[in-house]
């Protein structure tokens, strides 16, 4: 015991001292951060100030509500889906919401500048000419045409020197077909106000009934299983790769021989799997601090700023199933990379060996979805408490309709036996591997080593 | 260690691999406190023999016995193993290294800090202490695993091909070191190729061929015990008595000697009478003992 007590701490402060260690830890947050941020900020941001849009009106009656619209517009309807398409949005949504919607636009700087087209008695070509010219010259950035007929038939056109920018054309056609949508409401005599009325849309509010009486469940909670799977996928492909080495550099440089003088395989494999596994917990739970703190810091600027956004509710008791189950089911995971390096002698050999993993988690996140229709099948039952799915599936079912207490203990008891297994498999196989010089096992072979002692 | 002194003893140990049989029925007793030479070519067994004796393999069939009791976990501690193909790990430092491997063998932290200090000053590697191992030469690295060997004052010690990548100033002092090993009473199983080595060091000596023992005994006796008695002569005159089929089988030329070999039965005193007797002028006459060498190559020799 104390020996495995000495062979983890190797494993794990011998690799938290290292550079590459102390780096990806910094870096990680920040390349996460990253990741979250500048891509939304990069499409939505407009570079080289406002978007010049001229219209040509040939209803002569249309330009003022155009306008207004198109002043109105969001930056981020770009980005959001529906919302903005529905005729319910007649004017801005009133409340709260247009309020966030405005600072956000606000933020991320998109603007227009406006203005009508003379058309001064010229035919629609001459005037098309002319504005044609500005474009060219970069004076427009865009300009619109309006025909007469656009209320009954739907249609204006659109010229402008770039037409893949998305953003820009999207937001042009939404304020349009708004401004369009509030002429027709106004020729026909319809209250605008009495139209959002009644195209209000219904919201589900979703209670959840469990044996601690009624909660409300935002929903979110389905999206943080597999978020765990996902952090359970990623952690094996950063630290898979380590379990693998670490094993296979004992056989390369023949420290094994002098090691299994000294301790059992089992106790050699079993502190290579957790030293390694509690540096990468190590590394999760840097990330987590640094996530959270950049969280808070961001809902608290934004709190401060005027906007309220709401924070996921869970309980607590599912962080902290999530957190066995992620460890459970890391190293799972991990044992299936000992038991590919207990056969091979290089790590090239080892190659392919993200199959496997790859292959059961997406299985295990397939089979979530049956269980979470009806979380208290027989077949839900069998899947949280098979080993490799059961992270994924046991978090799943917690979630949706908690199981009793003995399932989800069976269910860890299970994987944790699964581990123990796996390690012993492999530290049979690495025995009798390593006195093998020079060469990988094939199956049959690892069968037959795995006979003798 | 056990009250007769025997510090490992195997019994009609076995083992094979698939159909290949790498060690057959063999039985050797290593008495505490000697050098034990185990010696045989390649092939032959001697780290499987090795491997079982510290439980790395489990023998198919026989007992293995060390310190008087059955071969156990526990007992591993107690023995020093340096394996014929030495490892270390490359990118850890010496002195995290030794610690490392003296606290699996059951040393607390300090008693392995204060234990690597002393012998790297021993072995002349102080200032090493906080490189990283691929920063060493071969004989240094040798060296270290040497003291990963020792450190933790085992009662046996395996040590397979130990000089091998030394530079003969270093041979030296290893040899030195586990003369003093061996005063301290601790038991040194030597396993080598180099015969001039096992016949420098060892008191004992075991020679494996084909899984099986051929030779067993102290060094002595086993010279002694061997059939084949040589003169070493240089004379003048005196060629009769040399062909005399009754007294020599057979003779070589070494240099400025002859190398008489006797004929069976024959007395090296009545081979000297019969050569002053015949007016030979000897110059040297030396009654000399087969080398391990040429004990290993006849016995080697023949089974081929």
């Amino acid at each position: 015991m104390k020996k495995l007590l000495v062979i983890i701490r190797r494993e794990y402060l011998g690799r938290l001292r290292t550079k590459g260690f102390v780096i990806s830890s910094l870096l990680g947050p920040i390349i996460m951060i990253g990741f979250a941020v500048v891509p939304g900020l990069l499409i939505s941001m407009k570079t080289g100030g406002a978007t010049k849009v001229a219209i040509v009106d040939l209803t002569g009656k249309m330009y003022e509500g155009v306008r207004e619209s198109i002043l109105r517009s969001r930056a981020d309807e770009g980005l959001d889906g529906e919302r903005g398409e529905q005729p319910s949005s007649v004017a801005a949504t009133p409340g709260r919401e247009a309020q966030l919607r405005r600072q956000a636009s606000a933020l991320l700087g998109s603007h227009y500048e406006v203005e009508q087209a003379a058309t001064g008695g010229r035919s629609l070509e001459e005037i098309k000419s002319e504005l044609n010219a500005r474009v060219r010259k970069g004076e427009l950035s865009v300009y619109l045409v309006l025909p007469e007929k656009i209320l009954a038939e739907g249609r204006a056109e659109y010229y402008g020197r770039n037409l893949s920018d998305p953003v820009t054309t999207l937001q042009l056609r939404r304020s349009l077909n708004r401004a369009v949508f509030e002429q027709r409401l106004r020729e026909a005599n319809i209250d605008q106000v009495r139209v959002r009325e009644l195209s209000k849309e219904i919201e589900l509010e979703t209670t959840k009934v469990s044996e601690g009486g009624l909660e409300r469940d935002s929903g979110g909670g389905f999206g943080l299983a597999m978020f765990v799977g996902l952090f359970i996928y990623m952690a094996i492909l950063m630290y898979g790769q380590v379990i693998l080495s670490s094993v296979v550099e004992e056989k390369t440089t023949r420290v094994s021989e002098v090691l299994f003088s000294s301790v059992k395989p089992f106790h050699l494999m079993l502190g290579k799997l957790l030293g390694v596994s509690l540096v990468a917990i190590t590394q999760y739970l840097i990330w987590a601090v640094a996530f959270a703190a950049f969280t808070l810091y961001g809902v608290g600027m934004l709190a401060a700023s005027g906007m309220n956004v709401p924070l996921p509710r869970l309980p607590l008791s599912f962080a902290v199933y999530a957190l066995v189950f992620f460890v459970v089911g890391f190293l799972m995971y991990a044992t299936i990379y000992m038991l590919v390096a207990a056969m091979v002698t290089t790590e090239k050999e080892a190659g392919q060996m993200a199959m496997p993993v790859i292959f059961l988690s997406v299985i295990s996140i397939y089979l979530a979805f049956p269980v979470i229709r009806s979380p208290n099948s027989s077949f839900a039952f069998w899947v949280s408490i098979a080993p490799f799915f059961s992270p994924i599936t046991m978090l799943v079912r917690i979630l949706t309709e908690t199981p009793p207490f003995w399932q989800i203990a069976l269910s860890l008891g299970v994987g944790l036996a699964s581990i123990v297994f796996f390690v012993w498999v492999a530290a049979r196989i690495y025995r009798v591997g390593m006195l093998m010089y020079g060469k990988s096992a094939s199956l049959p072979e690892v069968v037959r080593w795995f006979r003798q002692t | 260690m056990s009250e007769n002194g025997v510090t490992l003893a195997l019994t009609r140990v076995s083992k094979k691999f698939g159909e290949f049989v790498a060690v057959d029925e063999l039985s050797l007793e290593v008495r505490a406190g000697r050098i034990f030479g185990l010696i045989g070519p390649n092939g032959a067994g001697k780290t499987t023999t090795i491997r079982m004796i510290v439980n790395i393999l489990a023998p198919d069939s026989g007992r293995i016995e060390l310190f008087g009791q059955q071969m156990s976990e526990r007992l591993q501690d107690r023995i020093g193993y340096l394996p014929e193909e030495r490892g270390l790990y490359k990118k850890m430092r010496v002195g995290d290294q030794l610690r490392y491997f003296g606290e699996l063998k059951g040393l607390t932290r300090r008693e392995a800090e204060t234990r690597l200090d002393r012998w790297l000053e021993r072995l002349k590697l102080s200032e090493w202490k906080t490189h990283k191992t691929d920063e060493l030469s071969k004989g240094m690295q040798q060296k270290i695993q040497f003291i990963a060997t020792v450190m933790h004052e085992p009662d046996l010690l395996i040590l397979d091909e130990v000089f091998s990548g030394l530079d003969p100033v270093n041979a030296e002092l290893m040899k030195d070191v586990l003369l003093e090993l061996k005063a301290e009473r601790r038991t040194i199983i030597f396993s080598t190729h180099m015969m001039s080595q096992a016949e420098q060091l060892c008191d004992d000596i075991c020679l494996i061929n084909r899984s099986r023992k051929v030779l067993e005994g102290s060094l002595r006796e086993v010279k002694s015990g061997f059939g084949r008695r040589a003169v070493a002569l240089r004379a003048e005159g005196g060629d009769g008595a040399l062909r005399d089929a009754r007294l020599v089988a057979g003779v070589k030329p070494y240099g400025d000697y002859l190398e008489v070999v006797l004929a069976e039965g024959a007395d090296a005193q009545e081979l000297l009478r019969r050569l002053v007797e015949g007016g030979a002028r000897v110059t040297r006459f030396e009654q000399v003992e087969p080398s391990l060498h040429d004990i290993f190559l006849q016995q080697v020799g023949e089974g081929a």
